[in-house]
């Protein structure tokens, strides 16, 4: 048993590094075609062997399996290894199928440096995959600053101004906030003299803190430095500007999985880990914050007028939502943000996609420019239309089920209200993707654009495979809710 | 033995600080912080806190330096220009006091502390070897570590050889 589970485990990392080791031994030269199918292949095999590890957990009824081949574990209880649990497997597969979406796209926008692309995004996704299976807080911040540092990289990869901008603006606040994370961290050392996730919920839930103040005092810093990351309200700044800058296929990786990794992943681990079962001012002042970017994302979405910062607002919103139901405490919250978490990540990628697919065949993203393309572009305004309603929460989409979970966590935690106007805000969702739908797809066909065709190649193939996931996953979540209620967990 | 090496270490620190001081460009001045932040590490183990010399090895030697290097590959401040004479002669004028000041600072610490210095045992790392922790113990950030060496390498080679070329 042990042994499938280490093959597969390693995949995880192996993979990713075996590519950038081959494709950077033959080179540039000889590789450059084969950039895309290498890359593709990296997140379908990341993804596939999530679902196995998923299987794997189930049918020998682990909770979470730890792994460390080329190392010896027991050489003491303090040394740090990698772990792989439920959430950890299901955000691997949101990063495999984020990134083979990512390349598809690449692929389809014939993007002219496809070999630096593909170097920087196979870093950018070991990044990401040790975020989720390292079991230890210092661990955790390395591999955040390897995500940052690819991230200010793609952003930057064309080198022109627009692009130049939105990387210095990530990288400062990136910068700002590790020194509040790392100065977190520092306090919680001094208090258990250990940072494994293990180590420091032990001391939470013994409150054996020698000075709760200074423990007080971390998860503030903790609370700053991963608000800046996930880019929730009040510290979206750099948000948008990344978002609108970065070329189309860094786009779709940033605004469908980076940000929820180097943010949104430490807040669900701070609180499923550390926090679950608790109701403290931790995790109120997470629900405010999840509360603020909600209704703040969604308004300033509203009266944006390009079809990628539409997306970066809406990004603001939704993982508004993933942050309320992981600082509700219970169970149900926590599944809640999980899922919306994998939910986020289909949706927002089919719609990055579609951004690309626009940005492709008309050349503007700009929403005034644009027209009556569902009759040019049927592919992209269906599968734009399928991932707006699952934003939305319309039933039976997959994103009406997370958002349900989260809203039912909220009112059992904070209430009528808190659960209220998350729901209200989900009619404002509504608000402004029926505006975009409505300016770009529906409608007559404006003259400049009578010629536009569909995206072929990559760029369709990503968004018909993302909507599908949409759509099979809401029609299965019953079955899926099923299962967790038999787990005892619902 | 292992004052002696001490010894050598913070005057290497001291030299590559006054370095880190004085040069003009960025990116060898990031290169300078980083062996400052390296020999420190060494100070930090041969003292005892070996986890602070591995944290300080890995996020300033490590990270901090890709970061400084990222950031200043982002800028054309990294371009060399040419430096008149004027300013080479105010800069340099500045050497002889900070050596001075240096010296001073360090016969202060010797004096007050007579360099004995006591390694103060991590209960938890008793019986460990240097090997043992950062091999053993802190494997998940020595692969993150060669993935950051990566990562700053792809970014100066993508950045700075699109800059030369601008």
């Amino acid at each position: 048993m042990s042994a499938s589970f280490t093959s597969l485990i390693y995949t995880y990392i192996g993979f990713p590094l075996l590519a950038i080791v081959v494709l950077n031994l033959i080179g540039k030269k000889h590789m450059e075609k084969f950039c895309a199918p290498i890359g593709c292949a990296v997140g379908v095999v990341q993804a596939v062997t999530s679902v196995i590890t998923m299987l794997l957990l189930l049918q020998y009824n682990k909770a979470a399996v730890n792994f460390s081949q080329f190392w010896d574990m027991s050489v003491s209880t303090e040394a740090a290894y990698f772990s792989v649990d439920a959430i950890s497997a299901i955000v691997l597969f949101c990063i495999g199928m984020v990134t083979a979406a990512s390349f598809l796209t690449a692929a389809g926008m014939r993007e002219e440096k496809m070999f630096n692309y593909t170097n920087v995004m196979l870093i950018l996704v070991l990044g990401m995959s040790g975020i989720a299976l390292v079991t230890d807080l210092f661990s955790l911040y390395v591999f955040l600053e390897i995500t940052g540092i690819a991230s200010f990289v793609l952003i930057a990869l064309h080198r022109d101004i627009i692009g130049l901008e939105g990387s210095f603006k990530y990288l400062v606040m990136s910068a700002v906030a590790s020194a509040f994370i790392l100065a977190g961290l520092s306090f919680i050392y001094m208090e258990t003299g250990s940072l494994r996730y293990d180590a420091v919920a032990e001391m939470l839930a013994g409150n054996t803190a020698a000075e709760p103040m200074l423990i007080w005092l971390a998860f503030l810093f903790l609370i700053a430095g991963f608000s800046i990351k996930s880019g929730i309200v009040p510290f979206h700044g750099w948000l948008p500007d990344a978002y609108q800058s970065a070329p189309a296929p860094v786009s779709v990786v940033l605004g469908g999985i980076v940000t929820k990794m180097a943010g949104v992943y430490a807040i669900i681990r701070i609180m499923s880990d550390f926090l679950l079962g608790t109701y403290s001012v931790i995790n109120l002042a997470f629900m405010l914050l999840g509360l603020l970017s909600i209704v703040m994302g969604a308004l300033a979405a509203i009266a944006q007028g390009d079809f990628k910062r539409i997306l970066a607002y809406s990004s603001i919103s939704q993982i508004g939502y993933i942050v309320l139901g992981a600082s509700t405490g219970s169970m149900i919250g926590l599944i809640g943000a999980v899922l919306h978490f994998f939910n986020h990540a289909t949706f927002k990628t089919t719609l990055f996609v579609n951004s690309a697919a626009v940005e492709r065949q008309t050349g503007t993203t700009e929403i005034e420019r644009l027209g009556g393309l569902q009759k040019q572009m049927p592919v992209t305004g269906v599968s734009s239309v399928l991932a707006f309603l699952s934003t939305a929460g319309i039933p039976p989409l997959a994103g009406f089920w997370s958002k349900l979970l989260i809203i039912i966590a909220a009112w059992q935690a904070g209430g009528p209200l808190i659960a209220g106007i998350a729901l209200v805000a989900s009619i404002l969702t509504a608000a402004y993707f029926l505006r975009l739908q409505r300016k770009v797809f529906f409608g007559p066909v404006e003259e400049h654009l009578s010629t536009v065709k569909e995206a072929r190649g990559g760029i369709a193939v990503s968004a018909v495979a993302l909507s599908a996931v949409t759509v099979v996953v809401g029609l299965l979540f019953p079955v899926l809710l099923q299962i967790l209620q038999a787990q005892g967990l619902l | 033995m292992n004052e002696t090496i001490l010894l050598i270490c913070l005057a290497f620190i001291v030299i590559a600080a006054i370095a880190c001081a004085m040069f003009r460009s960025m990116l060898k001045c990031a290169v300078s912080l980083a062996v400052v932040s390296a020999l420190l590490a060494c100070v930090l183990y041969l003292m005892g806190a070996t986890w602070a010399a591995l944290f300080e090895l890995s996020v300033c030697a490590g990270l901090v330096t890709v970061v400084f290097a990222s950031a200043i590959s982002l800028t054309s401040t990294s371009r060399h220009q040419p430096e008149n004479e004027e300013e080479h002669r105010k800069r340099v004028a500045g050497l002889p006091f900070i050596l001075i000041a240096t010296g001073m600072m360090l016969m202060v610490v010797i004096a007050a502390t007579g360099f004995h210095i006591e390694p103060q045992a991590n209960a938890a790392l008793v019986g460990l070897s240097f090997k043992d922790v950062l091999w053993n113990m802190r494997q998940a950030d020595v692969l993150g570590q060669i993935i950051v060496i990566l990562a700053g390498a792809f970014a100066v080679a993508i950045l700075f050889k699109e800059s030369d070329k601008a």
